[in-house]
């Protein structure tokens, strides 16, 4: 291996750690010591230095975006509560919580699950369903609007990739930022205001996902100033696979095909970059812009190939570029490839730029020799870029040829198991939760407290971002983000619910997709933030119509730096709930992604982000005319509440708004909220819910209230009717606001009450008032002398001048 | 080279211009009373000046709603509002040399379905008109906030 003019030697063989350190630093390669060991050791067995084209391909494939290097460590994990100590090591994390899980759970309708771009489950009896969602949080921070685009590109692709290629059907999308309403000055120097990476992040998802012509349907958004400096972008899609179509394989021989948009230099050190905190000097070249209109090409095409058997394997070119996608696909072959026939955007790119670049919008495909002309032509006619660039071996090795000089030579064993595990410490000290003082208002503090509520940032309505999605193209959405009498009166759905019937004829099934999230909880306890999002996430899905026994979930951890013991010690709690939640509800993970590393600077102060993580849930259900909206629909109906409300006001928006110390956070009680889980979808089944909403943020007093104002009719609660936890008594105020877990309110016809209190038999749930015809929402308590009375219109005007841009 | 300017033409809002007023009224400044948006592209080529009115035309503008000048010169009363009585700046943002400009790429190939079929290279660029008494401190906080992302655009005040 020789030094050329674009491909240079990099002499590591007698570097001190000191300067193995400097090198991965200078070359923002983002390893460690212990790596950059591994590397000089290897190359010291084959006598010789490493060129910049090895160097940074190891960079990429080992990086903690593609290998996930902390879950997949070694966790010496100690949890202390109170006096006690509790030690115990992990050697994989994600393989003894989350994936243990779906292993134990063996669900026959799991079709393809953490091996693949996206999880797959049973759609019907030739058709999957994928999902994944992915995180696209730093290159947001830096250009907002490119940022977001590449996240929702870069997720479609997954969807493209996964098998021979899934149809997108829908997106999603949940964000968190800071307070948009921030005093400029307040902004730490150099990041952009929240307000313009708001605006910046909702166009881009708006402008890649409507010009794909892939509906988005669902999502949320957080406001916390711990996002201020380090937005969360988390983009989802959800597609629809032939079963013969889910596994892939490729065969030595097969050629290397690339598809797509040009090479330039793009979002270099993307995959690397991801693991470094946010400052001033963040680096220019991992910004990436998105083109939409290429992809879409890309898309329609290559499900005519997928269909006429062109190609053995396929998988989308994500962070670490080619390197990366070939490395994937030729990880049990081999592969050469000629660098110099990468189509580029520009002249002037360094072999190991255009190894690496992470420009959008490209696939690659391993097409059997005997396919060669047919597919080329056939991209060709929609105008779409397709070039071969070198085939899989059966060496095992991976050459890397640039203008006739081997610029690359390395074993694909080392490159992809060769990275040492790194063992990491994780503390969590548990937090004591204290019952707060009992909170005592009187019927107009409740009233006060009910309108902040609704005008509070993470409650009110998100209609001026929802509205600026096309959340209809496709004709298949069933149950819509927003629901109400009209477009001037609407409420927020629970659930997205997608009707496949363009792509499965004379199907009457459908698709549930939802989310939870909660950062606020995970600020006391991540434990009970994980489960919590984990129900909420089911709940949401249940409260359209989703069937519980049918359901899978993916998660995606957004957490600081894992370095710090305290925050991976919080990490590991959370992968723990996840495990038990999973095992609890009978639901599998299929599949996920983590980001960790989101810390950033201010002043020379670092800061990890509050945690978060968002469960995404997904659902198969049997007919799509059994699912329901959350607006109530008839004067007369009575109302239920199911589930028990507890004294649990920690982290909730209650608590925020009064600035309540203490305060358990919500519990997840999974025997119990299953139970009434199952029930909904008999009850709607059988036609005996008019209605139904989860109550999460916000508690009782929000949902009914949502459910009243999205329908422009009164309510008239009872408040001594909710039933509550027994040990202790709770104020009227704790009953309205508390966010109890396993909650829903249901709306019923008169004549049908029988026949639903039947199917609850055994379960809590008490008749708490009816839909009133006189248009006032009033919760009145008699026992307590409270009467809290509110007009719909009045609501939900507050609720929508929050974010009224 | 030719500079394309697309002017929206009397009497019709200039709804980006009116996003971008509120934007900066939304960060807390208020000397600002009108701003107007126009598309800049720089066509560098082959081409003759006849073939850079119809790109214009054609391509890059809508008849109805908007105008157009090329290298400044237009056959149009094109200026779209009358002038306030008060200071104009005028800030122009481009992208970076390296940076994917998609615009751009779409651009380059529909003048070429247009039948123009020449070797070209083409820039998209933004022209902001800002209405309004603003100090020049004020006028980079506005440029750097919320016009130019400086990680991958540059700016002018003119």
């Amino acid at each position: 291996m020789k030094s050329t003019t674009n491909c240079k030697i990099v002499k590591i063989l007698d570097l001190s750690d000191k300067q193995l350190l400097e090198l991965s630093r200078k070359n923002v390669l983002s390893l460690s010591l212990e790596e950059m060991k591994a590397i000089q050791n290897y190359f010291k067995k084959l006598k010789r230095n490493p060129t910049d084209v090895e160097i940074e391909t190891i960079a990429q494939t080992w990086s903690e975006h593609c290998k996930h290097k902390t879950l997949t460590g070694v966790i010496e994990y100690t949890e202390e509560k109170g006096s006690q100590k509790v030690r115990r090591t992990y050697r994989n994390l994600l393989k003894e919580t989350i994936f243990k899980a779906t292993v134990e759970l063996n669900k026959k309708w799991c079709l393809s699950v953490f091996k693949d771009n996206a999880g797959v489950i049973e759609f019907d009896s030739k058709n999957g369903v994928a999902f994944k969602v992915e995180t696209h949080n730093h290159p947001s921070a830096l250009e907002p609007y490119g940022g977001s685009a590449t996240g929702i590109g870069g997720v479609i692709r997954d969807i493209l990739g996964v098998g021979l290629g899934a149809k997108p059907l829908a997106n999603t999308d949940v964000f968190c930022f800071g307070n948009p309403n921030t005093v400029a000055s307040k902004v730490p120097e150099g990041m952009h205001h929240p307000k313009r990476i708001v605006k910046g992040v909702v166009s881009g998802v708006r402008d890649y996902g409507n010009r794909m012509g892939i509906p988005t349907v669902n999502g949320a958004v957080y406001f916390d100033d711990g996002y201020m400096a380090n937005p969360l972008v988390y983009c989802g899609t959800m597609g629809i696979i032939p079963k013969n179509k889910i596994e892939k394989k490729v065969n030595f021989g097969d050629l290397i095909l690339v598809v797509g948009g040009r090479t330039g230099r793009d979002g270099i050190h993307g995959a690397t970059f991801s693991s470094i905190q946010l400052d001033q000097e963040s680096d220019v070249t991992a910004v990436q812009i998105g083109n939409p209109i290429v992809e879409k090409k890309v898309l329609d095409v290559m499900l005519k190939a997928r269909n006429l058997n062109l190609y053995r394997a396929v998988t989308d070119c994500g962070a670490g570029g080619l390197s990366s996608a070939v490395g994937e696909l030729g990880e049990k072959t081999g592969a050469v490839v000629y660098l110099n026939k990468v189509p580029l955007k520009y002249q002037g790119l360094s072999p190991w730029e255009i190894w690496i670049s992470e420009a959008q919008e490209r696939m690659v495909f391993a097409v059997p020799p005997k396919n060669k002309k047919k597919i080329v032509e056939i991209f060709k006619k929609e105008n779409v870029e397709a070039v071969f660039i070198g085939e899989f071996t059966k060496d095992k090795k991976l050459t890397l040829i640039y203008n006739n000089d081997v610029v690359t030579s390395m074993d694909m064993k080392f490159l992809h198991d060769g990275v040492p595990k790194p063992t990491r410490l994780a503390v969590c000290k548990v937090k004591e939760e204290k019952e707060q003082k009992p909170v005592k208002m009187t019927s107009s503090e409740i009233s006060k407290a009910l309108r902040a509520s609704l005008a509070d940032l993470n409650v009110c309505s998100k209609e001026w971002i929802i509205r600026q999605y096309d959340h209809e193209v496709q004709g298949q959405t069933v149950i819509k983000p927003l629901q109400g009498n009209d477009i001037e009166v609407s409420g927020p759905g629970d659930a997205a619910v997608i009707f496949p019937y363009t792509v499965v004829r004379g199907t009457k099934k459908g698709i549930v997709l939802s989310n939870g999230l909660n950062p606020q909880y995970g600020k006391i306890n991540t434990y009970k933030m994980a489960a919590s999002a984990i129900e909420e996430a089911l709940r949401n899905a249940v409260a359209v119509g989703s069937d519980v026994e049918k359901m899978s979930i993916l998660d995606n951890f957004c957490w600081g730096n894992p370095n710090k013991p305290e925050i991976l010690g919080s990490l590991v709690r959370a992968a723990n709930a996840c495990y038990d939640m999973s095992k609890a509800f009978d639901v599998p993970f299929i599949s996920g992604k983590d980001s960790l590393h989101n810390e950033y600077s201010i002043g020379g102060k670092k800061y990890s982000i509050p945690p978060a993580l968002l469960i995404s849930a997904m659902g198969v259900i049997e007919n799509v005319a059994n699912t329901i909206t959350m607006p109530l629909k008839n004067n007369g109906n009575k109302i239920f509440v199911l589930g028990i409300t507890r004294d649990e006001l920690g982290g909730s928006v209650l608590a925020k708004i009064k600035n309540i110390k203490d305060g358990i956070v919500p519990n997840v009680y999974p025997k119990e909220s299953k139970e009434i889980m199952k029930r909904i979808y008999k009850a709607i089944n059988k036609n005996l819910i008019e209605s139904c909403h989860d109550c999460s943020e916000g508690g009782l007093a929000v949902a009914i209230s949502e459910m009243a104002f999205s329908a422009d009719r009164g309510v008239k609660i009872d408040i001594d009717a909710i039933k509550t936890e027994t040990i202790r008594s709770m104020t009227i105020a704790e009953i309205l606001f508390s966010e109890s877990n396993g909650r829903f309110i249901v709306e019923v016809y008169p004549d049908n009450e029988e026949k639903f209190q039947e199917i609850f038999n055994c379960t809590v749930f008490s008749k708490v008032g009816y839909v009133n015809d006189d248009k006032k929402i009033i919760f009145e308590s008699k026992k307590n002398k409270i009467k809290v009375q509110e007009d719909p219109e009045t609501l939900l005007k507050v609720w929508q001048s929050t974010m009224n841009w | 080279m030719f500079k394309i300017e697309i002017l929206t033409k009397k009497g019709f809002k200039n709804s980006h211009g009116k996003h971008v007023l509120s934007d900066i009224t939304g960060i807390g400044i208020r000397n600002v009373i009108k701003v107007e948006y126009s598309p800049l592209y720089i066509i560098d080529g082959d081409i003759n000046f006849v073939e850079a009115k119809m790109i214009a035309s054609e391509l890059l503008s809508d008849k109805i709603i908007e105008t157009y000048t090329v290298n400044n010169h237009s056959e149009h009363d094109s200026k779209s509002t009358a002038t306030f009585n008060c200071a104009l700046f005028v800030v122009e943002v481009w992208y970076k040399t390296g940076v994917t400009d998609t615009v751009s790429e779409s651009v380059m190939k529909a003048v070429k379905d247009l039948g123009i079929i020449k070797e070209m290279k083409v820039k998209m660029g933004h022209k902001y008109y800002l209405y309004g008494k603003i100090s020049q401190t004020v006028l980079n906080n506005i440029a750097t906030k919320l016009l130019a992302n400086t990680l991958i655009q540059e700016y002018k005040i003119k």
